[in-house]
């Protein structure tokens, strides 16, 4: 609770002494919304820590290695991303549901410990320092980025795009024999949700002083937390995520007379609104109950003939 | 060379066993229950928590961590997926919600300190524990010029040998004749009057009492106990060795399970000890994008 | 009258800190009824759980004993100390809060090397002292930046680090025993183990112990059979473990099930009962060096020893000894520091200047940072007895 005294009492002292954790919760929407984008499209893709570690992997490098400056380095973390999305994107997108989701941790996880445990340049297991780091200065960019990201996000779901992503969202099959190139607006949600995400991880890496290729960070366990994001704040209306993503990077403050338990409480609150409410907290409608068996009913007798 | 062969054998059987119980429930149940995991890890840490916080022997322990296990199975079945199914929920909210369930279990269990909620279960947070030297007699025999641990060496037979009752299960006995309706058709199955719900709850409490045993044998023979070796050893690799072995396929979880098993070490030893985390999902991405049923698996369900 | 009494409260002072006290009370009252904050990031749980409760330990009975002899004049040390599970991320955001939301003067820690990675340069920028006390990779003092080589102002260490200590341990065997060739076992995705090997690694040759294959692995595996196996298949006269937690003792167990006989040498992660324990049988004549040694007879030792032993009913190890000197500096630095205790961030940099200046008896030895704000010290060669305990082996002066 003291929390929330010191947020409304003291905003600025406020906003000083919580940049990290500010900087984190836009960090954090920024690619809650890139998985967003994937789940919108019908693809239920955990690929997102991935390009969050290309991003941030290649900037930092970009910034060791060639000194060029971070504008630079982040544009073409993002690029690279959207090359990888393409080249990973062609043979998995076959793939439909589950299968696209393990798919889509292999990739991840084949990155992680495939490719970036093993190269001398990305410093192998221990990651890299990134010694011009600025923890305390990224929040400007990064809240204007989360709300450029959201608007452009946003302005394509109302388009033509957004229109075929719902149709193939929601019966992928139908939308083919209506004429629609699913294949290509797949790839298009797909890739543009690696450009988002290499974004974010591109910003987070130049907040902390290192990029470190653990699970926290750019693996499975990244995953499930991004797709919490979603599922909690409701992957129907573009805002959904980020609202879900600001809820639980808050959650340890706001419950915080639950201290240690708040993973537990994030797991039951998970299980929760998938029974109860899966449209998430932004999405429509009111909550699933199911009356159990013996709430009484209203006796339905049809009318006798004759 | 030849130890290695051993070594590959012996942790091939713990991936087989864990396989099996999560190839299990994808085959009836065309869910991907990613509990799993945390099950494989509670089943170690109740054990471990009964011998060293509770003084029990083993044998005991051990018992109660696969009752215990079998009952998560139950709990995954009330909680995540019987609810969801009353309410027509499409299979990905299946998913999540084990999701959800996995991050309470390891998460009770890494709040587990002396003094808090649940120090009934564990008191040792997060950090990575062994069973007392001399809690289960471990000798070790020495074969020509291989090193055989007994807790490691028995394990394989015991996974084969449960791999078998349960294949025969599966084949021959009424009940494995009902979950093979419900994972066939589970509509019809309920129209010929299976209990579909109550075979449900079996194939959950089966899987689950498996991914518990191949905890409390992991935690057993290899020293490591602790709130994060579901997710660190097994959680991804068994998702590899399905996909390798074929979903829904018991004997290609099996294969799968040592063959992975073996293309770890093969890649250890040749490409260096760096190479064994990422060869799984080397592995696991070809195969789904080569072949996605897997070397055993039959046609290709599309649902969702 | 008060020069008088100023000068006499000086030279008690000087008497008492010279015998070995634990340096707290009669140094006038002058903060008399203030509270001096100071915060500690430990990693009280997850691997580095094996360290980080003692140097806790370590640093609450010397602020015990500070604040019971009549504090830092006349103030109060109030220390929190939080947990980061021996994880990066929340070893920095712990050191965040305690920083810029508790105020505190100084923090102490983190356990691990590989947090330290992001803690320092983060303290660094906050321009808050830190002092780590058990930290003992590369590039923890001065550079904390590495790359960047400007120096880091606001680090310090109390910890030996292993840059002496594991040439030290390597040079003591080799002259002893001449083994010729050597496998290293490193978890590469820990920076303590890390940096051990590489020091490991530009060492051996020096001994003429050729390094035969460097096997890396990740600090999560369970399962070290096959790194274990291709170390011994290869027959080295020595295996180099430089992995902290429960690592070192698996792999001593693994390799002796499968017959080797030869020397095992370590890094600071031997260092603690917890690990003897482990190993066991087989860790017999382990050995390493470490910045402690539990008979030590320097002035100050004995009497922490037996007061550690009498609070907690259990022997210190090197990590309280180092947790309990930390509180020493910091609270000698802090008397000398003409602390305002309303001006945070000035104080802040008083602490930090006194700080380099300190001098002080305590457990370790007589105690004074390099003006690298690192350690020169005695080093102590132990071995393991296969019983959960350590003899000593041999001293070497600090040179």
């Amino acid at each position: 609770m003291d929390f929330f005294i010191s947020l409304f009492s003291d905003p600025v002292g406020f906003w000083n002494s919580h940049t990290l954790l500010i900087s984190q919760i836009g960090i954090n929407g920024i690619v809650a919304t890139s998985m967003f984008l994937v789940l919108y499209s019908g693809q239920l893709s955990l690929a997102a820590p991935g390009f969050m570690a290309i991003g941030a992997y290649t900037s930092v490098l970009m910034d060791l290695y060639l000194h060029t400056p971070l504008f630079l380095n982040v544009v073409v973390g993002v690029l690279l991303a959207g090359v990888v999305g393409v080249l990973v994107g062609l043979p998995v997108l076959r793939l439909r549901g589950v299968f696209l989701a393990i798919a889509t941790i292999g990739f991840i996880e084949a990155l992680r410990l495939g490719v970036v445990l093993n190269l001398p340049v990305t410093g192998e297991g221990l990651g890299l320092k990134n010694p011009n780091a600025d923890p305390l200065g990224g929040v400007p960019i990064i809240l204007v980025s989360l709300v450029v990201v959201l608007f452009i996000v946003w302005r394509l779901t109302k388009g033509r795009l957004g229109s075929a992503w719902s149709a193939i969202r929601q019966d992928e099959i139908a939308a083919l024999s209506q004429g629609i190139y699913v294949a290509r607006y797949k790839m298009i949600a797909f890739v543009l949700g690696a450009l988002i995400a290499s974004y974010a991880g591109a910003l987070e890496a130049h907040l902390n002083f290192f990029v470190d290729p653990g699970d926290n960070q750019y693996g499975v366990t990244r995953a499930v937390q991004i797709l919490t994001f979603a599922v909690l704040g409701g992957s129907g209306y573009v805002l959904g995520p980020v609202v879900g993503a600001s809820l639980v990077t808050l959650f340890p403050y706001i419950f915080s007379s639950a201290g240690d338990y708040i993973n537990v409480i994030t797991g039951i609150f998970l299980i929760a609104v998938i029974v109860f409410r899966p449209q998430g907290i932004v999405g429509r409608g009111g909550f699933a109950i199911v009356r159990p068996a013996w709430w009484p009913r209203a006796r339905l007798s049809a009318p006798s003939p004759g | 060379m030849d130890q290695q062969i051993v070594n590959a054998i012996f942790i091939g059987s713990i991936y087989a066993l864990f396989a099996v119980g999560y190839t299990l429930v994808f085959g009836i149940l065309d869910i991907l229950n990613l509990a799993h995991s945390a099950v494989f890890m509670l089943g170690a840490a109740i054990t471990y928590s009964v011998v060293v916080n509770h003084g029990q022997s083993f044998a005991v322990a051990a018992v109660i961590g696969l009752v215990a296990s079998g009952f998560m199975g139950l709990v995954i079945e009330y909680v995540c997926l019987r609810p969801l199914r009353r309410r027509q929920a499409p299979p990905i909210a299946a998913l999540i919600s084990t999701i959800g369930l996995a991050l309470v279990i390891v998460a009770a269990v890494e709040q587990g300190q002396v003094g808090s909620l649940f120090s009934w279960l564990w008191v040792d947070g997060s950090n990575s524990l062994a069973f007392p030297a001399g809690t289960v007699p471990d000798p070790t025999w020495h074969v020509g010029d291989l090193t055989l641990e007994a807790s490691k060496v028995l394990i394989i037979p015991i996974s084969i040998a449960l791999m078998l009752i349960l294949g025969y299960v599966m084949r021959f006995t009424q009940v494995g004749r009902g979950l093979r309706a419900v994972a066939e058709n589970p509509r019809a199955a309920r129209l010929m009057g299976l209990d579909v719900d109550r075979m449900i709850t079996l194939t959950l409490v089966i899987s689950s009492a498996l991914g518990g045993l191949a905890g409390i044998l992991f935690g057993l023979s290899l020293g490591d106990i602790s709130p994060y070796i579901g997710r660190d050893n097994v959680e991804v690799r068994g998702l590899a060795v399905i996909v390798l072995g074929g979903m829904g396929s018991i004997p290609g979880a099996v294969i799968g399970g040592y063959l992975l098993g073996l293309i770890e070490i093969l890649a250890l030893v040749t490409l260096g000890s760096n190479a064994r985390g990422g060869v799984a999902f080397a592995a696991l991405f070809l195969m789904l994008v080569l072949r996605p049923q897997g070397l055993f698996g039959t046609r290709l369900r599309e649902r969702l | 009258m008060n020069r008088i009494r100023v000068v006499s409260w000086l030279v008690i002072t000087f008497l008492v800190a010279a015998c070995g006290s634990t340096g707290g009370g009669g140094g006038g009252n002058s903060y008399s009824g203030k509270t001096i904050k100071l915060g500690a990031v430990f990693s009280i749980t997850g691997p580095g759980g094996v360290y980080g409760p003692q140097s806790r330990d370590g640093a609450m009975l010397a602020v015990k004993q500070i604040n019971a002899s009549g504090g830092v004049n006349g103030a109060k040390i109030d220390l929190t100390v939080e947990d980061d599970a021996s994880d990066k991320a929340q070893s920095a955001q712990k050191a965040q809060g305690l920083i810029q939301s508790n105020n505190v003067l100084a923090v102490l820690g983190p356990t691990l090397s590989n947090s330290a990675v992001a803690v320092h340069p983060l303290a660094e920028s906050l321009k808050t002292p830190i002092l780590a006390v058990s930290t003992t990779g590369i590039h923890i003092v001065p550079d904390c930046k590495f790359p960047d080589a400007t120096p880091c102002k606001y680090v310090f260490r109390d910890s030996l680090g292993e840059q002496t200590a594991i040439p030290d341990n390597i040079k003591a065997y080799a002259e002893d025993q001449h083994p010729k060739t050597g496998v290293l076992l490193v978890a590469q995705d820990d920076k303590f183990s890390s940096d051990g090997g590489t020091i490991v690694q530009n060492t051996v040759g020096q001994y003429n112990i050729s390094l035969l294959k460097v096997i890396k692995f990740s600090k999560n595996d369970a399962d070290l059979s096959p790194y274990v196996t291709q170390a011994v298949q290869l027959k080295p006269d020595v295996i180099f473990i430089t992995s902290l937690g429960g690592i070192p003792a698996k792999i001593m167990n693994a390799a002796r099930n499968l017959g080797w006989q030869g020397q095992f040498l370590g890094g600071n992660g031997f260092n603690t009962a917890t690990v003897s324990k482990q190993a066991g049988a087989a860790g017999k004549g382990a050995r390493s060096a470490s910045a402690w040694y539990i008979g030590n007879t320097f002035p100050s030792n004995k009497d922490f020893v037996d007061s550690y032993k009498t609070e907690y009913g259990k022997d210190p190890d090197q990590f309280a000894a180092q947790g309990f000197t930390g509180v020493l500096i910091l609270a000698d630095a802090a008397k000398r520091a003409n602390l305002t205790f309303t001006d945070v961030a000035g104080d802040r940099d008083k602490l930090r200047s006194a700080m380099e200046s300190v001098n002080i008896q305590t457990p370790l030895g007589p105690f004074q940072f390099t003006s690298d704000h690192d350690v020169k010290q005695t080093v102590w060669i132990n071995q393991m007895d296969g019983a959960g305990g350590f003899t000593l082996v041999k001293e070497i002066p600090a040179s």
